[in-house]
């Protein structure tokens, strides 16, 4: 792989979009003299090996959703209820008034679903309907239970500094399918634990960084023209004019031809993010899956469809992250909360795995479902209504290419208080995503600093059992 | 030895070697145990991976073991971690993914109890010695500036620097491209060295100097501006990773780090020399013999130490070890150029940094005492280090202390006098005992209660040497954890040096409960923020919270009044008092909580007591907290005092003078007695123990404080060691400082230095391009007294600098990363420069120095990683002033690539996105900006060609060709003809075609490059 202090010419022009009509005559030959063998950042490239996925969509649960409450039925939980453990948990160590712990039983009963057998709870029964296209993975666990180092590490396989995340990873690896969107979106109505930094592509290119979109009006910063069509494309081809005398004058240099080709890219991008986010042309019956009124712009039925249309559009990695850092999973006061969360969820990723499949879609796109981590199976009190983070155990899911639908790999102990087989660590679930993408994760890597760095740091390993 | 006894002594090796492994247990390793550790373990216990610390690859380590103990003990396999791990019967599982094969277990246990033979081992392969990695490490052998080499073309050299480069491009058969016309040399030479384009006056000026001079004399000019170090003093902030909030969960604002950051834009412009600019950074708080504003200066500098990112919640020791890693790895990057940080877990791969070395720089960096941010759990700075030298910081701060004193004891006495004369206050203040609330409610203000809490008279304590006698009390019925009543004191009270805090209240519990559980009375600022003490009652229980969990203190009978009466004594620590009821009084001591931070406004009575469980039905009445000591149990009854006859009048008086009172004191409480810098100071001295794997809680050998072997090592002669490391990070003897700094120097001027990893000189690194050049560099650097000034002098008068900047076919043939600088680099302008053009030529940009950002007051801090700081503040400042925060970055900054602060950055790494064009097409920055600018060339005299002219000469440095002119003139035709003419008056649709062109200016090729 190219290092980050190469050639200035070459490392402009990976972080160059695609060429546009307008100026493919100047740009084609430059792209071959001035690049060598280095391909061009956003250009699709080929993984290591044939992928199954193509595309990822990553819904991201902040602040830490209930396994034994969703997806990790614990019956033995529900029998001992109220009995007194002893653990040396993170959360409860010197913390006043949690001298002692009891187990706590979940609030919702578990159904299995009639086509797989699986049994989900009572909080997702939409999601309960599409397992058999699901792999359950119950032995989730990571290094971290403070929100801030679990949701970085989940997002970028660091749990203390800044690295470059998953998606920044997977389009640095993949390049994007079109020219007039950003690679790596991420649709957020805000900001989750740790800022920035979960979608920030760090020391790789910053072509591979999240682009943030929030629901509402202007969902990408400054892509609503600040001028009318007319009057801008004509201020655009005085630029252009301008910047192509600058550039015969210069032999051609590729970088200045790369700006100028990125506001052709921009001119584009005015028109293709707001048709990416234009649902009006969607049909009853779509919006009905996802449980939509016409006319709604925000919400995660919004988010999900949203995501479907850009990875229809060739975006290489779709994350949506269903709250942000207050108001969120983390029901340390009572659980019910959950309930309005899982409904805010429930039908929309539901109607989201529907769609893609009706569409054929879901042969090569990959639907990830997570969370940064558990909750505890004890609290303080027999009759506490809250539960505490829990970083020994939660319930991840993937869906889609190349996975085994209607699966559970991995479990807890009965009480699911620690991931007891098949365990998979953040590092493996990273593994496994890479490997779905095509990708062996100890040979994506980036040299930074004298040193190769890759998303699995020096862990790692491909969880096989999820593999169709 | 002939080659026939040769062969036969190797046949007699191989023979009793072969004899030596032929007994049952070798035979039985050989086999069976050799082949499984090979295939089943030492893919993650070898050579490659250590998980655990553990390797399996020799019998050697086996017996060593990892961070678990020895793996084997020889003949018992009980007690063998590897066989209790194999055989999955304990916690720890191995193989984790699969169960060993029965009979692979058999055979290990075998081997085990037999001695665990293993054949022919060794030790393991040598592990680390930094010494034969240091010999081949280039950047580690000292300096030898040689002679610039003999060149062909002896004419085109105008100073031995050229001669480097020309000698190396001849050797390659390639030739340089002529110079840069002069305009755009003096574009070039402003924006290096200020960061700004040159004006129209100054490019006048600059053609007319036909003099050999004259561009030394711009060199000369420039380096003499203000602007100058801010320019350059930015590029030491990116190395310093700077920021204006910690990076912490909640990224806390450190509105103090401005000082640092001003300090490297007053200490580059000074041309401070290099050696002492690192000093003064390291330990510049440590230089003897300052007085006034040095003392400060050197304070403030080693604020380079302090302005890292930040991990943790409280000022304690949980992240400590990540604050530290952040500042050993920051100063390896930034000064040595090395990357020291890979050996917090292990002795470093590939750089001749052992664990060792790590941590005897970490017992440094430990004994010092770096300023605090404030986090989620403490949310409020701590050490902030004084501007003022301690003995004068103490005496302020004890004048300070007597001040303050003294406006509180002014205001209590108003407020107890206040008390007095209005009845419907209690003594020991307003309502403590709950006699203004209504019976048959839930207490009301300045109560806050949750649950089942009612005011009834029944809960009226006998007790009468606290309060006057009452008439009612508030009964809490059993309840659930988080139910209780809450008070916020209206006068919060405070330690003071040598008194005493008294805290008293009355209970009792009722009847025979079933619950088991335990309510909690706690004493301390805010809801959680900081408690003093707490207690807790259960039905038959009381007992207090210590450092180290709840202790019984006695037992309570059910349905009789009992009494705490205590009184605090914060100097010590310490408590003493009495609970009970007049004649069975037992003893209560023990200490104040340990974070407590010297108030209480706050009392809570909640379920969150010793025992878990519903709370027994409680009555409470008469809490009393006080700085001044109250009746003893079982004392004569308190009188309420009469109210005087002028009451009403007086207690007008008293209104009157409180308000000025209260501001008094919280002006006095708010103001620092002296300036205080987000920097460091000493702490208390001691070495670090090696951390395993990183893992602070896995201690490994002390590591006496010292530099890297490699380096010297040395010796600490005092205090943490910060002194020490300043000399010798800067001593002559350590090559890497001078060399490092000449070749960021380099790179800054040319977009790339000699050395392509500019923060990495170790074996990973790039070799130098021109290793001759950069020893000369380095010499000259020394040699000029660590002089930045010098050096630019040096570089800027080369021809190489001078060259035009567009590559040769050949060299573009041949060199296409122009690493031999046939040509002079075209670079994007970075974020910082853009916009200060931009704002610079629509004549916007304020130059003063805007000192410290608009951040909350302090006081009002709450953020939490829900609810972390995040804000960006307009600024028409230059942009290095602009507040550059960590986790969720400066819109504008990151988009345009500026310096991410969360590591020391070794160069920009410019992209070219079509956000970026978004931004520049659409923001209201842009079309600010454009608007400006077009007015001010529409008030500029002459005519439309001219103004088209001046337009573009402000923001390329160029004027346009004829064609240029046209296009310019016809364009602003068009752009006339395209507005809405109705809606639009004439004027207007001038300046808004004016806007339309300056618009399309600066956003131009030529406004975005240096060239």
């Amino acid at each position: 792989m190219w290092t980050d202090q190469g050639a200035t010419r070459r490392q402009i022009l990976r972080s160059a979009v695609m060429a546009s009509p307008l100026v493919a005559g100047i740009m084609q030959p430059m792209l071959a003299r001035g690049s060598g063998n280095a391909p061009d950042a956003l250009a699709p490239h080929a993984p290591h090996f044939t992928p199954k996925a193509k595309r990822v969509i990553f819904l991201f649960m902040t602040g830490g959703v209930s396994h034994v409450d969703t997806f990790d039925p614990k019956p033995k939980l529900t029998t001992d209820v109220g009995k007194e453990v002893k653990f040396d948990h993170p959360e409860i160590k010197d913390r006043p008034g949690y001298e002692r712990i009891f187990l706590k039983k979940p609030q919702w009963a578990f159904r299995p679903d009639p086509k797989s057998g699986l049994p989900v709870s009572d909080l997702f029964p939409h999601v309960r309907g599409c397992m058999s296209d699901i792999a359950l993975i119950r032995s989730m666990h990571t290094d971290h239970s403070n929100h801030y180092n679990a949701t970085l590490g989940m997002h970028t396989g660091s749990f203390a500094f800044t690295r470059p995340s998953l998606g920044a990873w997977v389009s640095y690896g993949l390049g994007t399918e079109n020219a007039n969107l950003p690679s790596f979106v991420v649709i957020a109505p805000a900001q989750t634990y740790a800022g920035t930094q979960v979608y920030a592509s760090d020391f790789l290119p910053g072509a591979h960084q999240g682009t943030l979109v929030v629901p509402g009006a202007e969902p990408v910063a400054n892509v609503r023209p600040a001028l009318p069509a007319n009057r801008q494309q004509a201020q655009l081809r005085a630029l252009e004019r301008l910047d192509r005398r600058h550039l015969g004058n210069r032999d051609g240099d590729p970088a200045l031809a790369a700006r100028l080709r990125s506001f052709q890219t921009a001119f584009g991008m005015q028109m293709a993010v707001p048709d990416a986010f234009d649902l009006t042309r969607e049909t009853d019956a779509t919006l009905a899956l996802y449980g939509m009124a016409r006319g709604q712009t925000t919400g995660f039925g919004w988010q999900c469809l949203a995501a479907r249309r850009l990875v229809e559009r060739g975006v290489r990695f779709v994350e949506l992250v269903d709250t942000g850092s207050s108001g969120n999973w983390d029901s340390h006061g009572d659980m019910m909360d959950h309930e309005r969360l899982a409904k805010n969820v429930d039908q929309p990723i539901a109607g989201l795995l529907r769609d893609l499949k009706n569409r054929g879609m879901l042969d090569d796109t990959l639907v990830v479902w997570t969370t940064e981590f558990g909750r505890t199976p004890f609290n303080n009190t027999a009759d506490a209504k809250g539960r505490e983070h829990h970083n020994w155990a939660f319930s991840s899911w993937l869906a889609g290419a190349g996975v085994r639908g209607g699966t559970a790999y991995g479990a807890t102990d009965e009480h699911g208080m620690r991931a007891s087989e098949k365990k998979v660590h953040v590092h493996d679930f990273h593994a496994t995503i890479l490997h779905l993408m095509g990708f062996d994760h100890e040979k994506l890597t980036y040299r930074h600093g004298g040193r190769d760095y890759r998303l699995t740091d020096v862990r790692g390993e491909v969880a096989r059992g999820v593999l169709a | 030895m002939n080659w026939s006894t040769c062969l036969s002594a190797l046949a007699a090796f191989i023979f009793t070697g072969v004899l030596a492994m032929a007994g049952p247990a070798e035979e039985h390793f050989e086999n069976l145990v050799r082949p499984l550790l090979a295939q089943q373990c030492q893919k993650c216990h070898g050579e490659k991976k250590q998980q655990g610390g553990l390797r399996l690859d020799s019998r050697q380590a086996i017996l060593k073991g990892g961070d678990n103990g020895p793996a084997v003990v020889p003949g018992e396999p009980g007690s063998s971690l590897l066989i209790r791990a194999v055989s999955h019967s304990t916690e720890l599982k191995m193989p984790a993914a699969k169960k060993l094969p029965p009979e692979q277990i058999v055979a290990l246990e075998r081997w085990v109890r037999d001695g665990a033979a293993w054949p022919g081992d060794g030790p393991p392969k040598a592990a680390f010695d930094s010494a034969s990695i240091a010999k081949t490490l280039w950047s580690l052998r000292p300096v030898q500036p040689g002679a610039p080499p003999a060149v062909k073309n002896g004419a085109w050299s105008k100073t031995g620097l050229d001669r480097f480069i020309l000698a190396r491009l001849e050797k390659e058969g390639l030739a340089p491209v002529s110079d840069a016309d002069r305009r755009t040399l003096l574009r070039r030479a402003t924006l290096d060295l200020t960061g700004l384009p040159p004006t129209v006056d100054e490019i006048r000026l600059f053609l007319a100097d036909t003099g050999p001079e004259a561009f030394a004399k711009v060199i000369d000019r420039l380096l003499a501006s203000p602007r100058y170090g801010e320019r350059w003093g930015r590029h030491w902030l990116d190395v310093a990773r700077y920021a204006d909030t910690a990076g912490d969960g909640a990224d806390y604002p450190t509105p103090e780090a401005y000082r640092y950051r001003d300090w490297v834009i007053d200490a580059v412009q000074s041309d401070m020399p290099y050696d002492r600019f690192l000093r003064e950074q390291i330990a510049g708080d440590l230089i003897p013999g300052r007085t006034g504003n040095d003392y400060a200066q050197g304070v403030i500098a080693t604020g380079f130490l302090a302005v890292g990112k930040r991990y943790g919640y409280a000022p304690n020791p949980d992240f400590q070890h990540l604050d530290i890693a952040d500042v050993i790895e920051t100063v390896g990057r930034s000064v040595l150029g090395l990357g020291l940080g890979c050996a917090r877990c292990h002795d470093h791969k590939y750089d001749p940094v052992s664990a060792a070395d790590y941590y005897a720089l970490y017992g440094i960096i430990q004994s010092t005492r770096i300023a605090f941010p404030g986090g989620e759990e403490m949310k409020r700075p701590v050490n902030l280090a004084p501007l003022v030298p301690p003995a004068e910081a103490r005496r302020l701060e004890g004048e300070q202390a007597l001040a303050l004193a003294a406006a509180r004891a002014d205001l209590n006495s108003l407020q107890d006098e206040r008390s007095r004369l209005d009845g419907s206050e209690w003594a020991g203040g307003p309502d403590l005992a709950f006699e203004g609330q209504t019976v048959g409610k839930a207490p009301g203000k300045p109560w806050l209660a949750m649950g089942a809490n009612t005011v009834l008279a029944e809960a009226q304590s006998p007790f009468r040497h606290v309060h006057p006698a009452g008439k009612q009390g508030v009964r809490m019925a059993a309840s659930q954890t988080n139910d209780g009543i809450r008070m916020a004191l209206p006068r919060a009270v405070r330690k003071q040096p040598g008194g005493k805090i008294h805290l008293t209240i009355d209970f009792r519990t009722l009847a025979e409960p079933k619950e088991p559980g335990a309510c909690r009375f706690y004493f301390g600022r805010g809801v959680i923020g900081s408690t003093a003490i707490d207690f807790s009652l259960s039905a038959r229980q009381f007992a207090i919270r210590q450092a180290e969990g709840w202790k019984v203190i006695r037992t309570i009978e059910p349905g009789v009044w009992h009494t705490l009466s205590l009184a605090l004594d914060p100097d010590k620590g310490s408590l003493e008092g009495v609970v009970g009821k007049p004649g069975d009084l037992a003893p209560v001591v023990g200490k104040i909580l340990p974070n407590w931070d010297g108030v209480i406004d706050t009392f809570i009575c909640d379920g969150l007591g010793h025992l878990p469980g519903k709370v027994c039905t409680h009555d409470l009445d008469n809490l009393g907290i006080s700085t001044r000591a109250f009746g003893s149990p079982g004392g004569g009854p308190v009188v309420p005092s009469p109210v005087p006859a002028d009451a009403a009048a007086r207690l007008g008086q008293v209104d009157a003078q409180l308000g000025p009172a209260k501001k008094k004191a919280d002006d006095l409480a708010a103001r620092k007695p002296f300036a205080q810098a987000y920097a460091v100071a000493e702490g208390t001295p001691a070495n670090a123990r090696i951390q395993l794997r990183g893992e602070p809680d896995k201690l490994g050998d002390e590591v006496p404080r010292r530099f890297l072997e490699v380096l010297g090592g040395g010796k600490v002669a005092e205090g943490s060691g910060r002194r020490d490391l300043a000399q010798w990070l800067t001593s002559p003897a350590n090559p890497l400082t001078a060399r490092v700094m000449a070749n960021r120097i380099w790179q800054w001027h040319f977009g790339q230095g000699l050395v392509a990893t500019a923060s990495d000189f170790g074996i990973r690194g790039e070799q130098p391009s021109h290793p001759g050049l950069l020893d000369w560099l380095t010499a000259q650097f020394i040699r000029s007294g660590w002089s930045l000034k010098a050096m630019h002098r040096l570089i800027m008068l080369s021809r190489v600098y001078q060259l035009g900047s567009d590559p040769s076919v050949d060299q573009q043939a041949n060199d296409p990363g122009n690493r031999l600088l046939g040509h002079f680099q075209r670079r994007s302008l970075d974020a910082e420069t853009l916009r200060d053009q931009m704002l610079f030529v629509a004549g916007s940009l304020d130059l003063t120095r805007p000192g410290r950002h608009p951040f909350p007051p302090e006081e009002t801090w709450g953020y939490t990683i829900h609810n972390p700081f995040y804000a960006v503040y307009e600024s028409s400042h230059r942009s290095l002033f602009l507040m550059i925060q960590r986790n969720r970055r400066h819109p504008y900054l990151a988009l345009f690539d500026a310096a991410d602060p969360n590591l020391s950055s070794a160069g920009r790494l410019p992209t070219i996105t079509p956000t970026q064009a978004l931004f520049l097409m659409n923001s209201p920055l842009v079309h600010q900006q454009s608007a400006a600018f077009a007015k001010r060339l529409l008030a500029s005299p002459g005519d439309n060609l001219a103004r088209v002219r001046l337009g573009m000469e402000m923001t390329s440095g160029h004027l346009p060709d004829a064609a240029g002119e046209h296009e310019a003139l016809s364009f602003l035709a068009q752009s006339r003809q395209k507005l809405p003419a109705q809606a639009t008056a004439p004027d207007q649709a001038e300046q808004q075609a004016w806007a339309a062109l300056c618009r399309v200016l600066l956003i131009s090729n030529p406004a975005m490059h240096l060239e």
